[in-house]
């Protein structure tokens, strides 16, 4: 069965290769992103079953890409899990009525992460990439 | 400097015309080139303010419609920037004293001032104002700067607080190769550490928010019991590293008051671990809550302990921010920055509580704050009585929410808004009551609705409300919703109908109570890290 694959979006390199070790561990399969520019760009073309989104990032900040994301229609059911350093107080009702799934404030429980992952992506069998 | 510079608009409040011309004279005597808007009472006064800002106010304290010291308060609540000079016919110094202290700018008795005096006085006072204007932005402007600088501090301070998170983590979890015992052990005091720091950044935060106003709190109906058992449960661990006892003694009739959870159970959790701190072992902690007899609208909630206690001239400071109490404190014990009490207190203030101690040097300190009892009555009244008699039958409809478990918790908050929503159109707006929501926000939320009905004729209610909420999206996951009704008692007919409401209001917080109790109510807290 072909394991789900989740896009990380950060301008932090050392950020992105400490969650890709930690989500490969989980048994997921990682694409990587650090500009808002490419963010957009390799969802279209990995197709990813959940994408976890930096607020901050340079080329189109993250409600930009939550906002392209979600007039895409082939990406507009995929989950947006936000994770940024941003007060929760100033961003998170914004960033959930832009379209995202949930938000983290960093730096985030790891086990509350994945437990969030994991029923934010639909079900396996429906999507297995063809 | 010029004399009053040109077309100085300025606002006359006198009702005597031989003395208004009088000012008109002296101010041409003095050169004065103000121009001069005369009206003789009060009323007139603030109308005119309200339509244009003079550059002074020359004020006459006693008017048809307005004596004293009020006048001049009345001026200033409605144009605080615009500077008074006050004109009286009395000689009196505590009344001149007075005006000065609350703001006037000068104090001249009639007749007893020259042109030049009043020209010089109203150029003084209109600069003075400026002055204090200018003052006051500065003091806005700084304030802003220090709350953006915080919060812009505490953003760059995460970026690698959270690199160091991970890594220690990738570490601590064997993800980077294994690991011996030793080096585990390292590696949990280095993220106690992070957890720290983070604590730290969070209160920098939130001292500036509740500076500047902007604490948010969101109530909600909640059991105070179950919040201080689980505060007292999530410190124990805690509180047994230094071998202190740590226990709770609730009253058994403490009813619902209306607060937001997260917020209380912050202040029990800085108070415990304020006591842990400055407790030595062997020591003992008791938390409580009570009613008291003589004030049944407030729960009192108490954290005694047998600690070193708080000395004399510490005791002003105590809440103040960056306090920090120096004393016989361990070196496994760990400072913050001193702003835990500070939160607490305006925490506390914003849920129209109080919160105050008191402290015998070497016995111990009580740290005491009450909260509002939730007034069931109050909201009752109104739908329950018709017609000058309670209603004949209710019927209590709890409504609890578990799909919830699976939604993101982002989503959560938005999700139970528009059940609640949805649960104001399913009821008759003047017969029943549906109530805001219990318990903490978690992963399962519980409604409840007074409807003015009998146990039959519920279930027609109940099977619309179940139609309803099954329709929001993020609810219709199979029948983990769950209805279910409970009559109240019917209350006799006896005695006034306020007392007839206290009663029925008393029986239904005993039901939703009792409802709650042995439930889950609480998840679990996303303030852990000041615990470790």
């Amino acid at each position: 069965m072909p394991k789900q694959k989740i896009l990380v979006v950060d301008d932090d390199a050392n950020l992105v290769q400490a969650l890709r070790l930690r989500l490969l561990a989980n048994d997921f399969d990682i694409a990587v992103a650090c500009d808002g520019y490419a963010a957009v760009a390799t969802a279209q073309k990995e197709r990813p079953d959940l994408i976890i989104l930096d607020l901050g990032l340079p080329a189109g900040d993250g409600f930009v890409v939550l906002d392209r994301l979600r007039n895409r229609a082939n990406l507009v059911g995929v989950p947006v899990i936000v994770l940024s350093a941003r007060d929760p107080e100033t961003s998170e009702e914004r960033a959930l009525m832009a379209g995202a799934t949930a938000y983290f404030q960093k730096p985030a429980d790891n086990d509350e992460l994945l437990q969030v992952i994991r029923v934010s992506l639909p079900p396996t069998a429906q999507t297995a990439n063809a | 400097m010029t004399p009053t510079q040109p077309q100085t608009q300025v606002l006359l409040v006198e009702d005597n015309p031989g003395d208004a011309d009088l000012v008109r004279l002296r101010l041409v005597e003095g050169q004065s080139q103000a121009k001069v808007h005369c009206v003789n009472r009060l009323s007139d006064a603030l109308a005119s303010l309200a339509k244009e800002q003079p550059a002074l106010v020359l004020l006459d304290l006693n008017l048809p419609d307005s004596h004293g010291a009020e006048t001049f308060r009345k001026i200033m609540k409605q144009s605080p920037n615009v500077p008074i000079v006050v004109l009286s016919g009395q000689d009196d110094e505590a009344l001149a004293i007075n005006a000065v202290h609350n703001g006037v700018q000068d104090y001249l008795v009639k007749g007893g001032f020259s042109g030049k005096q009043l020209e010089r006085a109203i150029r003084y006072a209109v600069e003075r104002q400026a002055l204090l204007s200018a003052l006051e932005n500065t003091r806005k402007e700084q304030l802003e700067f220090k709350n953006r600088l915080l919060s812009h501090v505490s953003h760059e301070l995460r970026t690698p607080l959270t690199c160091i998170h991970q890594y220690i983590s990738l570490i601590a979890d064997g993800l980077s190769g294994p690991t011996t015992v030793d080096q585990r052990d390292h590696l949990k005091i280095a993220m106690q550490g992070v957890s720290q720091l983070q604590a730290m950044i969070r209160d920098l935060l939130e001292a500036s928010r509740a500076e500047a106003g902007k604490l948010r709190v969101e109530p909600r109906c909640i059991n105070l019991g179950d919040l201080v058992q689980q505060a007292v449960a999530m410190m124990r661990p805690a509180a047994l590293r230094k071998a202190i006892g740590l226990g709770a003694g609730i009253d058994a009739d403490i009813p619902l008051v209306f607060a937001d959870p997260d917020r209380v159970l912050e202040v029990l959790i800085n108070l415990i671990d304020n006591a842990i701190k400055f407790t030595p072992p062997d020591g003992s902690i008791l938390v409580n809550a009570r009613m008291v007899e003589t004030d049944p609208e407030t729960v009192y909630v108490s954290v005694s302990d047998t600690g070193c206690g708080i000395t004399p001239d510490a005791r002003p400071l105590i809440f103040e921010r960056l306090y920090q109490q120096p004393g016989p404190v361990d070196s496994t014990v760990r400072m913050g920055l001193g702003l835990g009490l500070f939160i607490s207190r305006e925490l506390i203030r914003i849920q129209n509580g109080r919160i105050w101690f008191s402290s015998e040097p070497a016995l111990g300190s009580i740290f005491t704050f009450t909260l509002p009892v939730y007034s069931l009555a109050k909201l009752l009244a109104p739908v329950v009585i018709h017609q000058e008699k309670i209603r004949p039958s209710f019927v209590l409809i709890r409504v609890e929410l578990t799909p919830l478990a699976t939604t993101p918790r982002g989503k959560r908050k938005e999700v139970a808004l528009q059940c609640l929503e949805t649960l104001r159109r399913c009821v008759f707006q003047d017969k029943d009551l549906v109530l805001p929501p219990m318990g903490a926000t978690g992963s399962a939320e519980t409604f409840f609705v007074v409807a003015s009905t009998d146990l039959e004729r519920s279930t027609v209610m109940i099977t619309r409300i179940r139609e309803q909420l099954e329709r929001i999206p993020g609810v219709n996951t199979k029948g983990a919703l769950n209805l279910s009704a409970s009559p109240i008692d019917p209350v006799p007919e006896a005695g006034p109908l306020t007392q007839q409401v206290q009663t029925l209001a008393a029986q239904v917080g005993a039901s939703i109570l009792q409802s709650m109790s042995g439930k889950q109510m609480y998840a679990k807290s996303k303030q852990t890290s000041d615990a470790n």
